[in-house]
Parts: C-alpha cells; sequence; structure tokens
C-alpha cells in the first residue's frame, strides 16, 4: 500500500524537520512549505492527502490558505488541521468554522495529534 | 397641642370680647389689638400663637393682608379669619386668600379652641413643606449647575423617553436644540426604545458609540424632580481610550504568546526525537540530561500559559472548554511529569483515587494545570518524605468530588494561610525568596476551580505540612442538560 501524503505548512523551518522526521517514522510521506503561497502550489502539484496548516505564516496565512485550498477542485476534499500557536478563542472559533478537521496548539500533545492524523487520513 | 395665647385684630369690640370669653373659658388667653398696621406690630411684640383677622377690616374687594401680617414678622402663625355668621362665601375667599381656618361672629360660635389648634397645626405643615420645596429646588439647581459643567456627556429623559435636559458636553456631541426631542431617535437613530430601558426601568449601564466616534460608557439613575414616573439621568464616559488600551493590550498578549509557545513546540519534538532513539542510540546520561531537559520545556510552558491565564483572569476573558470526563483521564495528563518532578528531589508521590468515581464535566486541561499546580506546590516547599493525592467523593456529598494534596513539608505560616491564593503572593523564607515560580499558580488555581462551581482551600501547621483540597461537582450537577 501506497504511503499517505502529508503536506507540513509552518514558516518555523525547525518545526517541520521535527514533524517530518517523527511522521516519517510513523509510515507517512512527507512534504513541507514554508509560507502561503508555497503551501498552495505544493498542495496543487502533490495532492496530499492531508494538509498540516500553521495559521501565521508570511504570503498568505492559514485561514487565507484553507480558503483557497478549499476553492481549488484538486485540493477541496483533503482534510486540514490547523497548528497554531493562538490561543485566542475567536481565532480557534474561526478555524473551526472554515472546515477544518482539527485544531491544535502549540506545544501539542503527540498522542492526541497522532490520533488526529489517523482520524482525519480514515485509519481508524 | 397647647397655645400660649392668640390675637385678634379688628374693630368690633363686641365681637372681640365675645370671642376672648368663649377661649377664656377653654384656657387660652386673647389679646386684642387694632385692625392696621399698628394693630399687626403690637402682635408681633407678642408672644402669641394664632392671629385672628377680623374680615370686616376689609375693604369691599381687598383680601386679607397676609403679606402684611408676614412682614411685621408674624411668620409663623396662622392667620385665622373671623366672618360673619353664614358668611360662607367669606368663608371660603378668606381660605384662598391665605388663611388657614376661619370662625363665625356675631355670635361666635361655641367651641372656637380646637379650630385655632387646628390652624396651628396646618400653619407648621405648610412651612415645613414649604422649607422642603425650597430646598429641593435650590438642591435641583445646584444638580443641574454641578452637571452642566461636566466634561462627560449628561441627559435627562422622562419616562416616555423625551429629552428634558442636556448638559454642554451633550449638546457638543448631539447638537443644540434638542430638548423635547424623543431620546433613542435623537441620540441613537433608532426608531424604538433602546433595549437597557425598556427591560430595566431602574438604573442602568451600557456602552455605545456616539456620534464623534467615540466610545461611551453610560450609567443611568433614576431622579424625581416633580411628582409621579422618575426621570433617568444618563452620564457617558468617554472610554474610547481604555478600549484602544484593551485592544492593544489583548494584541500584544496574543502576539507574545504566540512567539513564546512556537519555539517550545519545536523544542518538544526534537526532545521527543532523541529521547525514542530515532537520532540514534544516547548513553544513560544524555538521556537524563534530555529529560531534565523536558521538564524545564514543560515548566517553561506552564509558566507561560499561567501569565496568559493570569492577564485573562485580569482582563475579564477567562473561558473553558468544558466537556465529560474522568479524574482518571486527568491524572494520565500530569502524573507522569509531576511524578518525575518529586523523583528529582527525592521525593514519593502516592496517589489514591476511589473506584467508583463518576464522570465529571469540566474542563480537563485547566484541572491538569490545577493539580500540577498544586501538587508541583507541594513538592517545592517538601524536602523529605512523600506528597499524597487523593480523589474521592466529598464525605456525605455524592455530588461533588475532592481532591486533596497533603504534603509533609515546611508547611505555611498562620498569617500567610490567607494570603496564599492572592495574585504574585510568594512565601519568604528567611529573607530569602524561593527561586521558582512567579506567585500565579495558586490564584490561578483557585479561579480556574471556582469557574467550575468548586472550591479550593488550604490547611496548614507551620513546620508540619501543608494539604490542598479543592471539589468539583459530577456531571450529574454540572452537566447542561439535553
Amino acid at each position: 500500500m501506497d504511503e499517505k501524503l502529508i503536506l507540513i505548512a509552518d514558516d518555523d523551518r525547525d518545526l517541520v524537520t521535527a514533524l517530518s522526521i517523527r511522521l516519517r517514522s510513523a509510515g507517512y510521506e512527507v512534504v513541507g512549505a514554508y509560507d502561503g503561497e508555497e503551501t498552495f502550489r505544493v498542495a496543487q502539484e502533490r495532492k496530499p492527502d492531508l494538509i498540516i496548516l500553521d495559521i501565521r505564516m508570511p504570503a498568505g496565512g492559514g485561514f487565507s490558505s484553507i480558503d483557497k485550498l478549499k476553492h481549488s477542485l484538486g485540493t477541496m476534499k483533503t482534510p486540514v488541521i490547523f497548528l497554531t500557536a493562538f490561543d485566542d478563542d475567536e481565532v480557534r472559533d474561526q478555524a473551526l468554522s472554515l472546515g477544518c478537521v482539527g485544531y491544535f496548539r502549540k506545544p501539542f500533545n503527540e498522542t492526541e495529534f497522532m490520533e488526529a492524523i489517523r482520524k482525519a487520513l480514515g485509519e481508524t | 397641642m397647647q397655645l400660649k395665647g392668640a390675637i385678634y385684630l379688628g374693630d368690633d369690640r363686641e365681637a372681640a370680647l365675645a370671642l376672648e370669653k368663649a377661649l377664656r373659658d377653654e384656657g387660652l388667653p386673647l389679646a386684642i389689638a387694632s385692625g392696621d398696621l399698628e394693630g399687626m406690630r403690637k402682635a408681633a411684640e407678642m408672644d402669641i400663637d394664632v392671629v385672628i383677622w377680623d374680615r370686616d377690616n376689609n375693604e369691599p374687594g381687598e383680601p386679607i393682608p397676609v403679606r402684611q401680617i408676614r412682614g411685621v414678622g408674624l411668620n409663623r402663625q396662622p392667620v385665622v379669619a373671623l366672618v360673619r355668621q353664614g358668611d360662607v362665601g367669606s368663608a371660603l375667599a378668606s381660605l384662598a386668600e391665605g388663611a388657614s381656618e376661619f370662625l363665625f361672629k356675631s355670635p361666635i360660635q361655641e367651641n372656637p379652641a380646637p379650630r385655632l389648634i387646628q390652624a396651628v397645626d396646618s400653619r407648621q405643615r405648610d412651612m415645613r413643606l414649604a422649607w422642603c420645596s425650597k430646598a429641593i429646588e435650590d438642591t435641583s439647581g445646584q444638580l443641574k449647575a454641578i452637571v452642566g459643567t461636566l466634561k462627560d456627556p449628561a441627559y435627562i429623559v422622562s419616562p416616555d423617553y423625551l429629552i428634558l435636559y442636556m448638559n454642554r458636553a451633550a449638546q457638543e456631541i448631539f447638537g443644540e436644540g434638542l430638548w423635547g426631542g424623543v431620546c433613542y431617535r435623537v441620540f441613537y437613530d433608532r426608531e424604538e426604545p433602546c433595549g437597557v430601558c425598556v427591560s430595566d426601568k431602574g438604573p442602568a449601564r451600557w456602552r455605545s458609540v456616539l456620534k464623534n466616534g467615540k466610545s461611551y460608557r453610560f450609567v443611568s439613575t433614576l431622579i424625581r424632580t416633580g411628582g409621579g414616573e422618575a426621570e433617568k439621568l444618563a452620564v457617558g464616559t468617554d472610554i474610547t481610550l481604555d478600549e484602544e488600551v484593551r485592544k492593544i493590550h489583548k494584541t500584544f498578549i496574543s502576539n507574545v504568546s504566540h512567539d513564546l509557545r512556537t519555539p517550545l513546540a519545536a523544542i518538544d519534538q526534537y526532545l521527543n526525537i532523541m529521547l525514542e532513539g530515532q537520532a540514534g542510540e544516547m548513553n544513560a546520561d544524555q538521556k537524563k540530561y534530555l529529560e531534565v531537559i523536558k521538564r524545564s520545556s514543560f515548566r517553561l510552558h506552564n509558566l507561560i500559559e499561567n501569565l496568559i491565564d493570569a492577564n485573562n483572569i485580569l482582563s475579564g476573558r477567562f473561558k473553558l472548554r468544558m466537556q465529560v470526563t474522568g479524574v482518571k483521564e486527568i491524572l494520565d495528563i500530569v502524573l507522569p511529569l509531576l511524578r518525575a518532578q518529586a523523583r528529582e528531589k527525592g521525593l514519593a508521590l502516592q496517589v489514591t483515587v476511589s473506584d467508583d468515581l463518576p464522570p465529571l464535566y469540566c474542563d480537563s486541561m485547566r484541572i491538569a494545570q490545577v493539580i500540577a499546580n498544586v501538587v508541583g506546590n507541594s513538592v517545592k516547599f517538601t524536602e523529605r518524605g512523600s506528597v499524597h493525592l487523593r480523589a474521592g467523593f466529598m464525605p456525605g456529598d455524592q455530588a461533588r468530588i475532592i481532591l486533596s494534596v497533603e504534603d509533609p513539608g515546611i508547611g505555611i505560616p498562620k498569617e500567610d494561610l490567607g494570603k496564599i491564593f492572592d495574585l504574585f503572593y510568594r512565601v519568604e523564607q528567611d529573607q530569602v525568596y524561593v527561586e521558582e515560580g512567579a506567585g500565579l499558580g495558586l490564584s490561578i488555581s483557585r479561579d480556574i476551580v471556582r469557574a467550575h462551581g468548586g472550591t479550593l482551600w488550604a490547611e496548614s501547621v507551620e513546620g508540619r505540612g501543608s494539604a490542598f483540597h479543592f471539589t468539583l461537582p459530577t456531571r450529574d450537577v454540572a452537566a447542561p442538560s439535553g
């Protein structure tokens, strides 16, 4: 069976690298993107099975990115999990209203995070 | 009431003597003087309680000279008119002209003293009323003068929403010449009365952005300038700057918290990668040191959370994410780290949880935070022995569970026991501050427990140890129905 592809979009390159190591060891294929434009481009090119999306990023943050992704044929059905350091209820409510399947706050509980990924990929 | 005496002013000698006799029989002396200015002056020099004015003194069509009588200093004395028997017209005219009472003469009516007493009574009441109404008028004038000079907008509206008064500041915002207009139309461009006035007829508070683009906080109070329903005085305070500061503050805190949390996520991930050997095998020392880094990172995380919580509590923005969960699930979140924390200090952490505990309806992360704060506190102030965490039913109350943390540590001085839940409080020992913590944990914990409908309290004997207890309602009582 092919490995599922996860796109990690975050301007914190260190975190993208660390998460890539963790997710690859859990058996996933991983690709990274570091700003909004790159996220959209990579998502269109690679058609990931899941996108882990930061909210504050240069060249288009998570909210405008999810909007673009949800309105593009190739990615409109791709599940999105927000991973952000924001803790405001307003940000959280807005994120949940935009059609994401999960919302995690940094630093996050890894067990719950991996569980959410498996669920988003239909593995549980 | 015992009267000292009365005076008859007039020239009807026969009537005067008859009256004098009638009053003498009733124990009241009567003086007699002429019905002119001289007679009035004479009366003013005497210690009398009632002036009896013979209406025959009046020229046809002239009223009783009440003003003149008052003018010579006969102020407190009622004027009683003496009119001819059966002349009801003159009797009523006298009352209209300022007399407090009337008596008939030719012949003098029987038993006149009680009517004089009644007259004195009525005059006293009138004088008190006049004094009060002048005082009210004065106060009302002073109030308007004070309100008029306020820099804050103020206005008075009637119960049916008509503008009765606007001070200068209000006129500068809303415009001049608006008195008599309908307040909700003029001030707020509405077609119907504002909700706050409809739902709350009493004093109220509301916020509003006015026509000058600034934000105001209004407080209204009921005032009664006349009879009937009370009018409403509303005074607004310009809070534009406060709101801007609040907004900047919120953005600042949000950004600081975001930027502090971001690197913690990467630190956590790399620690996990190394501890799980994904970057190669490590020796025991390397692993031990990484564990220390991990705990420090957790403490840093907790500190950031506490700082942000304190800020949210202070600014009234503190929300819970309630869900149904079990005590054991909550303990799973914090116990590994708390055990490590205790082990590091050479302490044991004992945990006893009753098996029969029902689910809770709570914000599990927040309750985990309370447990971490309270246990962390006990570990911090204990040098040897073991810290014991217990969870069970509140004795005699199946609707509450109680969590207790007991330690054999240094204890809390009696005089400090009431202060340990204050924000930024830290125990001072031998003039050396305990180095860790910003004095936020217990204060925040108490607020979290309170927000859940529970109570957090402490017991302690200095030098012997402390016990912290907190209660939480069980799911059945706390969860919303449906």
